[in-house]
């Protein structure tokens, strides 16, 4: 069968107005991404990934082309129906982890269930950190927990809604190793039981392999590298 | 999705206060609320303490004089108002016991009278006297000493008045409502009102003055007023309080209420301000959450829900810490006074709490509006960017909503536009130079903070990074410590004055009637006794004839006698003119030229004399400059020109005159001579020897007067004092607050100066150069607009002469440094004993 598109991006480029003039950070791109597929995007720093990234999930607005989510075209929405998109279908884990400091470990997970308005948010978010091997913690602040924990907890929220979408911006980056390997572990599991699309920014070759596929950015353009030995 | 909202609202409210994360805010709040409640609250007390207290020297709270008889059914009305009610009436009379005469003021008194303050009376004459709550009795009249003197009659004796006699019962020594005019008044009889038929001296012609005293809550006198007004007629009533009262007290009374109303208006804006910081720290800190929320699939709508909710759960909480902290403040500054100022203050107001609420609620909501939409408009981009900020760049939004916010609300408690007026467009005026400071100080900052990294250039390339975002700061310090000036100045500059006008050792004593022969064996006979005659002023008693010619009509002083409670004898169908080279103490020219300097008198013909005359006497008669006044004195017609026009203040305790004749013209008449002097306390007994060779000299006792004055001046200046404080309290903590909302934004900067290993020396050196630059900055803006506001409310609100406060200037700009400076190190100082992994980890 064929796999059905989770994204699919048509010739998607970003452009900013700097005082110097137009800037193109990223160049016309297109690619498309099956249901259940794990990407990784690798480059050097300010090749464009992050950037790349914030268009795929939404954050930002592209300034030409179209992308489309699940189906539902992205680029036509304004940031309101995009936020809602946001909350349907995607999840996020960052480099800094992203938790909000005034809220508990278990509260940070319950956060997008809360706001996608799922009822059992709390026991949802509770069985995730007992996965995440946190559940000990549950009523400690962010600042009380280590970067490799205050990481796990953010993958914990990341998966609380069932997205269909995960993306990720240098999960790992701000970790050591055991701590890095503890959170791919955990993040490549979840992934799999869930079948969820993966988009994984890293620097790191080893996690990168773990993808199914890899993109290259350069120069705010994309190539694709290889296509791993992991797909079937 | 509300529920949502809520619950999220909620937890993030719970934690981040137990976190401490919302001191700084709650804090503003608390500090607004608590210092407008106290302020407000402690200032109404005792204002009405000091109005109740005032009210005795007019006897009641409120008096209605007339020149008809009192109509009685609005007595009656009064008392169905809830009104305690008295009456009296006032004439002048001449008053015969053993062949002699002597014309007086004669006061008869209802059973009630007086409804405020008490009688004095003593056996003897001239003695310090007690009070009494007894009147006299129907046959029997009480009188001043002067008369007993001047009439050569002592207690028991029959005093003739009109149509019917009196024996005199008592010695009046004092009765609470006689004013402060004492110098020229006729010596006071005081009788039962129901033997004022009998005299018949209140005939037709006779110039009466019907009194009604009113006393009671003052909902109850405002009713009945509001019930009395249609029916009064404005040329025969005149309606008055303490504060219309143009006497010493009163203009203290009503000052002291402006100063009351013009510390709570800065408490207001203070409580604004620093509101409006704490919104804006606030707002910054929580750009992190926002872009979270927003990039977990959050709505726009649930963003605004959540922030929304948790200001308002802020600001409830806010208030009723506040409320609490404040009304615990005021009662304990109120204990503290307890004693030194003798009135009750139990009265409960529920104004200033309204108040108190209205402005932490408006403030916490208005003052955090752009802030918040600054906040709502954070971009969930942030999460990948974290350099991104809000995008909301309009500031004008911000001015407007909380500058009319600050103006609503300082009108709405006034109720006085023109010291909102003034007090907001000073403020207004320096926001605006403020701001053209911050671009120079932009500018400055990129000349000075280049080059090698000294604390001194740290400190200027970060007021250059941060200038915009500073202003706020630089803005907020400036108008607290102009607030904090004009509260202090206002202070100095009105006690200054209370005490100018009574300084130590201003006569107690009036000589009245020296003979030309006394006048030198007088001064030879005090001199000897050590007691000081400050100055003997030439009486000539004259009687005013014509202006230009054209006859007046009848005496001088028929509205006179309505208009000033205490003045009303100041002229009759005589009137005292005097001459003199100088202007007397107290008295200004107001028109024209004073007699030497009269550039006129050189080049009038030798005849032609000049005087001048007390102006809203010549107001009334509508004498203008060069008018020609005659006078008889004597058998002799004298006419001079008048070359000036005085303001003479009344109250003063001086003697004052209508007409001041140049020397030259009355050279040939023989005066009497006025005169004053100080006998301190303990020289009192020395009196009666001291005027016995004088017998024929009559003497006029206000040392007790005085002492009430400076009583009530002292207890009103100690109020002012109480109410400075507690707005310095509140400045202080502003100021506190600030400089720890600023700190709070520099700890990022620190925790990676100190990561980056720089030493504590120059993070500290640098933070207390920029401190000093920014203290220095906003106490010379806040000492010129200082001026400025001052200058307007002296001018137009307490009717003070305005005059520049140089030493301020320097003052307030190398005190503001210091403060703010000291504060800065202080809370850097402590940022920097944390270590710096613990820095870090406390921010985001
Ligand atoms: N709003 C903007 N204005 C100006 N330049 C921008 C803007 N956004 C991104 N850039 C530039 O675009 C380039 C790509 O940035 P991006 O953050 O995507 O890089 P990156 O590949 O994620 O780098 P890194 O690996 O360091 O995270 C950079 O050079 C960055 O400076
Ligand atoms: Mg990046």
């Amino acid at each position: 069968m064929t796999p059905i598109k989770m994204i699919s991006t048509n010739s998607i480029s970003k452009t900013v107005s700097t005082t110097q003039g137009q800037l193109e950070i990223l160049k016309p791109i297109s690619f498309d991404v099956s249901e259940g597929e794990s990407i990784a995007i690798v480059g050097a720093s300010g090749s464009g990934k992050s950037t790349l990234l914030s268009l795929l999930a939404g954050l930002d607005e592209v300034s030409s082309g179209e992308i489309f989510i699940d189906g539902q075209a992205m680029h036509t929405m304004n940031e309101e129906q995009r936020a809602q998109l946001r909350g349907a279908k995607v999840g996020f884990i960052f480099q800094s982890f992203m938790l909000v400091q005034s809220l508990t470990a278990i509260e940070n997970i319950m956060l997008p269930a809360e706001i996608a308005g799922l009822n059992d948010a709390r026991s949802k978010a509770l069985k995730l950190l007992q996965l995440v091997g946190l559940d000990h913690r549950a009523k400690h602040y962010p600042n009380q927990l280590s970067g490799g924990e205050q990481q796990r907890v953010a993958i914990a929220r990341a998966f609380i809604t069932q997205p269909k979408i995960l993306f990720a911006d240098e999960p790992t980056g701000n970790l050591d190793a055991s701590n890095s390997d503890k959170v791919e572990q955990l993040l490549f599991d979840l992934n799999r039981e869930l079948n969820t699309t993966l988009i994984l920014v890293t620097h790191d070759p080893k996690l990168a392999a773990k993808c199914q596929r890899q993109l290259q950015m350069h120069a705010g353009a994309l190539s694709e590298i290889t296509s791993s030995e992991n797909a079937e | 999705m509300k529920q949502a909202a809520f619950n999220l609202a909620w937890r993030l409210f719970k934690h981040e206060t137990k976190r401490g994360e919302l001191t700084i805010i709650l804090l503003a709040i608390i500090l607004a609320v608590g210092s407008v409640l106290s302020l407000s609250l402690f200032s109404e007390r005792l204002q009405s303490a000091l109005t109740a207290k005032s009210a005795e020297f007019i006897a009641a709270d409120r008096v209605l004089d007339s020149r008809n008889p009192m109509n009685e059914q609005w007595l009656a009305k009064a008392n169905e108002f809830g009104l305690q009610t008295a009456q009296q009436v006032y004439t002048r009379s001449m008053v015969f016991a053993n062949d002699k005469l002597q014309l007086s003021e004669l006061r008869a008194a209802s059973s009630t009278y007086p409804l405020k303050g008490k009688i004095k009376v003593s056996d003897v004459a001239f003695a310090q006297g007690a009070f009494t709550e007894a009147l006299p009795q129907e046959g029997e009249a009480w009188i001043e000493s002067r008369l007993l003197q001047s009439l050569d009659v002592k207690l028991g004796d029959e005093i003739e008045i009109g149509a019917a006699n009196f024996t005199i019962s008592k010695v009046l020594v004092e009765v609470p409502d006689a004013g402060f005019n004492i110098f020229g008044g006729d010596p006071k009889v005081l009788i039962p009102l129901d033997d004022l038929a009998n005299t018949q001296v209140t005939g037709p012609g006779s110039r009466v003055t019907y009194t009604a005293f009113f006393s009671g809550s003052s909902a109850n006198l405002n009713d009945y007023y509001d019930w009395l007004r249609p029916q009064l007629d404005n040329e025969i009533h005149r309606w008055k309080s303490i504060e219309d009262d143009n006497s010493p007290i009163g203009n203290a009374v009503s000052r002291a209420e402006q100063y009351f109303l013009l510390a709570s208006l800065l408490a207001i804006v203070l409580a604004a301000v620093s509101i409006a910081v704490a919104a804006q720290r606030y707002s910054q800190r929580h750009y992190d959450p926002v872009a979270i929320m927003k990039t977990l699939g959050a709505s726009k709508n649930m963003v605004q829900q959540i922030y929304l909710l948790q200001i308002i759960f802020i600001t409830v909480l806010g208030i009723i810490i506040g409320s609490v902290v404040g009304f615990v403040l005021q009662q304990l500054v109120v204990w503290a006074l307890a004693d030194s100022i003798n009135v009750s203050m139990d009265a409960w107001h529920w104004r200033p709490l309204i108040i108190a609420i209205f402005t932490g609620s408006i403030c916490a909501l208005l003052f955090s509006l752009y802030p918040l939409l600054k906040l709502f408009s954070v971009s969930p981009l942030r999460v990948l960017r974290r350099d991104l900020g809000a995008n909301l760049s309009s500031r004008i939004i911000q001015f407007i909503a909380s500058g009319g916010a600050i103006f609503l609300l300082m009108w709405a408690y006034s109720e006085n536009l023109t010291i909102s007026a003034i007090l907001f467009s000073s403020g207004v005026l320096l926001v605006l130079a403020l701001l053209l400071v911050t671009y120079g100080l932009i500018w400055l900052g990129r000349a000075f903070g280049q080059g090698r990294m000294s604390a001194w250039r740290l400190a200027w390339a970060r007021i250059h990074r941060r200038a915009l975002d500073n202003s706020v700061q630089l803005i907020s310090f400036a108008i607290t410590i102009m607030l904090l000036l004009v509260v202090l100045v206002m202070r100095n500059d009105m006690v200054q004055q209370w005490q100018d006008q009574l300084p130590q050792g201003t006569p107690n004593y009036f000589l009245v009637n020296i003979t030309q022969n006394q006048q030198s064996e007088l001064a030879q006979h005090f001199e000897a006794r050590k007691v000081n005659v400050e100055k003997f002023y030439p009486v000539v008693r004259g009687r005013f004839v014509a202006i230009n010619g054209e006859k007046i009509r009848t005496a001088v002083s028929k509205e006179d006698e309505e208009q000033q409670s205490s003045g009303r004898d100041g002229l009759g169908r005589e009137a005292n003119l005097t001459w003199s080279d100088e202007l007397q103490t107290g008295s200004r020219v107001t028109a024209g030229h004073w007699f030497n300097e009269s550039p006129l008198s050189d080049t009038l013909d030798t005849e032609q004399y000049g005087v001048s005359v007390e102006e809203r006497l010549a107001e009334r008669l509508n004498i203008k400059l060069g008018d020609e006044l005659t006078f008889n004195i004597g058998s002799e017609v004298v006419q001079v020109r008048v070359t000036s026009l005085r303001d003479v203040n009344w109250q003063s305790m001086r003697p004052n005159f209508f007409f001041v004749i140049e020397p030259k013209a009355l050279a040939h008449f023989v005066p009497t001579y006025l005169a004053s002097f100080y006998l301190p306390k303990e020289q009192k007994s020395e009196l009666t020897q001291l005027m016995l060779p004088f017998a024929s000299v009559t003497l006029i006792d206000v040392d007790a007067r005085i002492d009430q004055l400076r009583n009530i001046v002292e207890q009103v200046s100690l109020a002012v004092e109480f109410i400075l404080i507690l707005v310095l309290i509140a400045g202080s903590l502003v100021l506190v607050a600030q400089v720890q909302a600023s700190m709070d934004e520099r700890q990022q900067e620190l925790a990676i100066l100190r990561t980056l290993g720089a030493k504590g020396r120059l993070i500290r050196g640098s933070v207390l150069c920029e401190f000093i630059i920014i203290g220095l900055t906003a106490g010379l803006m806040a000492a010129v607009f200082n001026e400025l506001s001052l200058y307007l409310l002296q001018s137009q609100v307490f009717q003070m002469e305005a005059k520049l406060h140089w030493q301020y200037w320097f003052i307030a700009p190398v005190a503001g440094a210091l403060v703010v400076s000291f504060l800065g190190a202080l809370s850097c100082w402590r940022l920097l004993k944390l270590n710096t992994s613990h820095l870090l980890r406390q921010m985001v």
